[in-house]
């Protein structure tokens, strides 16, 4: 009895020692990765826009020296999920982060893997209590929690990203992916041997949706005969069952796979390990789980215009609007091309790029013909972005239940 | 429905059904000496997360296969502590290991999240390399699918055929008469739990080093609870076990082509196509049971201690 008692003593001090070294190991760990990742991010900021930040940015400082201690505005930020994801998470996170990088005194508060709704009370309960005036929740869920706050702190201004409730201190940001799926869609189509592409998605939902088929335009606009097949896993984060619906993909002769889940990590991995091309979405760390294998990705870098949200609150001139931006505006980014892709190739997509940019192509632009053959969008008219969220339709060319 | 795709579904049952055939067959264990562990799928996610992050630190995937084993054979230990020393209920202990689980996972975990690490490489054996590329490339495996059926076969072995194992299953059904016979059913109890754990922790190993090649909270999702569903599903029988894993995970994979060949039903219907199986295999085989199901299963054995 007593050397299994002393057994187990040893074994559970050794397990204590793991899980210490493994908490000294995250220590170490992620200073070290955002910096290998920011350069990428960061480039266009300098470029794209200046000015705003930059009138902002000297009078912030004469605050910070006034008052050397007291942060001139506390930003409370929270995310649904690890903000290390390679996937949403982190690209929100960083676009949080710019802000501090853009105005030096704002303090953040930030809170990650705030999965459920009634979590996500508390902690932004917290963050206001503990001097929060400018709330971001960039959990999908979060909407209507915030929103429920924001009735009870008029003060306090809440973004959210990607919703749709506007009130007096509540409003939404985001980027606007469309035009960029239009854009991976002509790589895909230019790059296809077998004609079929995979979109392995999370749920049908409206924007899932109007990407895939923004997706598969562009892929029909350089590719007619384009197939593009796609498969549902019912949940953001489940990596098994994306491992599971990017090897069934494969295995019915895709030989492009992208995708519109939390994290591409599993995704872009089992493509680059069965030798498939793959396109990345959420964030532009996509890239390096496909060395060999990447055509190309787009990742949301919204930290310009919220350090410009945020320079509003703090000069008291924020108003709720429907904030959206594409990739003109630098909020959407369009990562490196990998190095298995022709040059003819990369330069027919920054052509496509310019000219979407431009508006000399718009995607949704009729006649778009439905799954089914019925029109959905009629000659001469576009399909307009408060539509594009309850889309529950696929174009023709697409494979796959939208339901 | 072409050959090719019907190979694709096996493939594809193949790749995922590799990490439930090893923790069914560690769950297959414990159970045959006696001892249910609810707290598997809790097992798995350390095993997972500490494989992950030991492969992540060594870049040596086998090494993090190695790590993850042990990590569920010691974590099976605190189990073995709780039920054979402390003679805790079996169930109860097992739920709050689930949950001990969860969180030591995540605290593991934590900063390899979004990590890439090397996986665990993927070769073909060579006859079905001369196949015709399309064929080969659905049956690229890595050595821990290569090794799945023969551990069947192994703790098949072990437990029928070694006289080991004739004192394991003794002890599984009656833990005194056992006794009476000269074994001694504590240390064989926790030489059950090692094994298992150990077993489970190549499951999960599979999951996070080989098959996603990532880890996120949570990624084992149900599957401990499946593996201790698929023990009952195959009577207790390693070899059975195997029809098992195979028929699950190839479920999903056919719920995934239905879906993605465009086939009008709902996903949603299509999802549940796997569970509605395990549930009817269940009501089937529940009324059997009593005859396959080791006598002395959740039975707390004080003998020694007297």
């Amino acid at each position: 009895m007593f050397r299994k008692n002393k057994i187990f003593l040893i074994f559970t001090t050794l397990i204590l020692l793991v899980a210490m070294l493994a908490a000294c190991q995250s220590a170490s760990e992620p200073t070290e990765e955002p910096a290998t990742e920011e350069p990428e991010i960061e480039e266009p900021v300098e470029t794209e826009e200046p000015e705003e930040v930059e009138v902002e940015e000297p009078e912030k400082e004469v605050v910070e020296e006034e008052t050397e201690e007291e942060p001139c505005l506390v930003i409370g930020a929270l995310h649904g999920g690890p903000i290390n994801d390679a996937g949403y998470n982190q690209a929100m996170h960083e676009s949080v982060m710019k802000i501090q990088e853009n105005i030096p005194c704002v303090e953040i508060i930030e809170a990650e893997n705030v999965p459920e709704e009634a979590g996500a009370t508390t902690t932004m309960q917290n963050m206001i209590d503990r001097g929060a005036k400018m709330i971001i929740a960039t959990a999908f869920n979060h909407q209507y929690p915030a929103l429920e706050l924001a009735a009870q702190y008029p003060d306090v201004v809440f973004e959210h990203a990607g919703g749709w409730e506007m009130s007096q201190n509540f409003a939404n940001f985001f980027g606007e992916p469309p035009e960029t799926w239009y854009i991976m869609g002509t790589a895909a189509g230019l790059m296809t041997e077998t004609n079929k592409v995979g979109f392995v998605a999370a749920f049908p939902l409206g924007w899932t949706n109007t990407f895939i088929n923004a997706f598969t335009l562009g892929a029909q606009s350089v590719n007619p005969d384009i197939e593009t097949i796609v498969a549902f896993t019912f949940d953001w984060a489940d990596s098994a069952k994306e491992a599971d619906t990017t090897n069934s993909l494969i295995n019915q002769g895709v030989d492009i796979i992208t995708m519109h889940v939390d994290s591409p990590t599993t995704v872009i991995s089992t493509a680059e390990e069965r030798g498939v091309y793959s396109i990345g979405f959420q964030s532009n760390a996509a890239q390096q789980f496909a060395p060999e294998n990447w055509i190309s990705g787009i990742g949301y870098t919204l930290g310009d215009k919220l350090t410009w949200l945020a320079s509003t609150v703090m000069d008291g001139t924020w108003e709720p609007i429907f904030l959206r931006c594409g990739i003109g505006d630098g909020c959407m980014e369009m990562a490196p091309f990998g190095p298995n892709v022709p040059q003819d190739v990369q330069d027919q997509v920054l052509q496509v790029k310019d000219q979407v940019e431009s508006g000399e192509i718009v995607v949704f632009e009729g006649p778009v013909i439905a799954q089914d053959g019925t029109i959905v969008v009629p000659e001469g008219e576009v399909l307009s972005t408060e539509v594009m969220g309850s889309v529950d339709w696929f174009v023709q060319g697409v494979t796959g239940s939208p339901k | 429905m072409s050959l090719l795709s019907l190979l694709g579904v096996l493939s594809s049952a193949i790749f995922s059904g590799t990490s439930l055939l090893y923790s069914t067959l560690g769950e297959t264990i414990h159970q045959r000496s006696g001892i249910v562990n609810l707290g598997l799928e809790g097992v798995m996610l350390i095993s997972a997360s500490s494989g992950f992050a030991f492969t992540a630190i060594t870049g040596n995937p086998y090494l993090g296969v190695l790590a993850a084993a042990f990590a569920g054979g010691i974590v099976n230990l605190i189990l073995g502590y709780l039920v054979i020393n402390r003679k805790a209920n079996q169930l109860a202990s097992g739920l709050a290991l689930m949950f001990f689980g969860f969180g030591a996972s995540a605290l593991i975990g934590k900063s390899y999240v979004g990590m890439k690490i090397n996986p665990l490489p993927r070769f073909t054996l060579p006859w079905i390399a001369n196949l015709d590329v399309l064929y080969s490339s659905l049956f690229k495996f890595d050595l821990l699918i290569y090794l799945a059926i023969p551990a069947a076969f192994g703790i098949w072995w072990l437990l029928f055929k070694t006289r080991w194992g004739l004192g394991l299953r003794a002890v599984g059904e009656n833990a005194d008469a056992a006794y009476a016979s000269g074994r001694n059913p504590m240390r064989i109890r926790f030489q059950a739990l090692f094994l298992g754990g150990m077993l489970a922790g190549l499951g999960a190993a599979h999951l996070s080093i080989a098959y996603t090649m990532s880890w996120s909270e949570h990624m084992t999702a149900g599957r401990g609870f499946i593996a201790v569903a698929l023990v009952i599903f195959s009577k207790w029988h390693p070899l059975r076990a195997i029809g098992g894993a195979l028929l699950f995970s190839g479920a999903v994979a056919f719920q995934l082509l239905l879906q993605s060949s465009g086939v009008k039903v709902s996903p949603f219907l299509l999802d549940t196509i796997p569970y509605v199986i395990t549930l009817l295999i269940l009501i089937i085989w529940g009324g059997t049971r009593k005859s396959a199901a080791p006598a002395g299963l959740g039975r707390v054995y004080y003998g020694g201690q007297k």
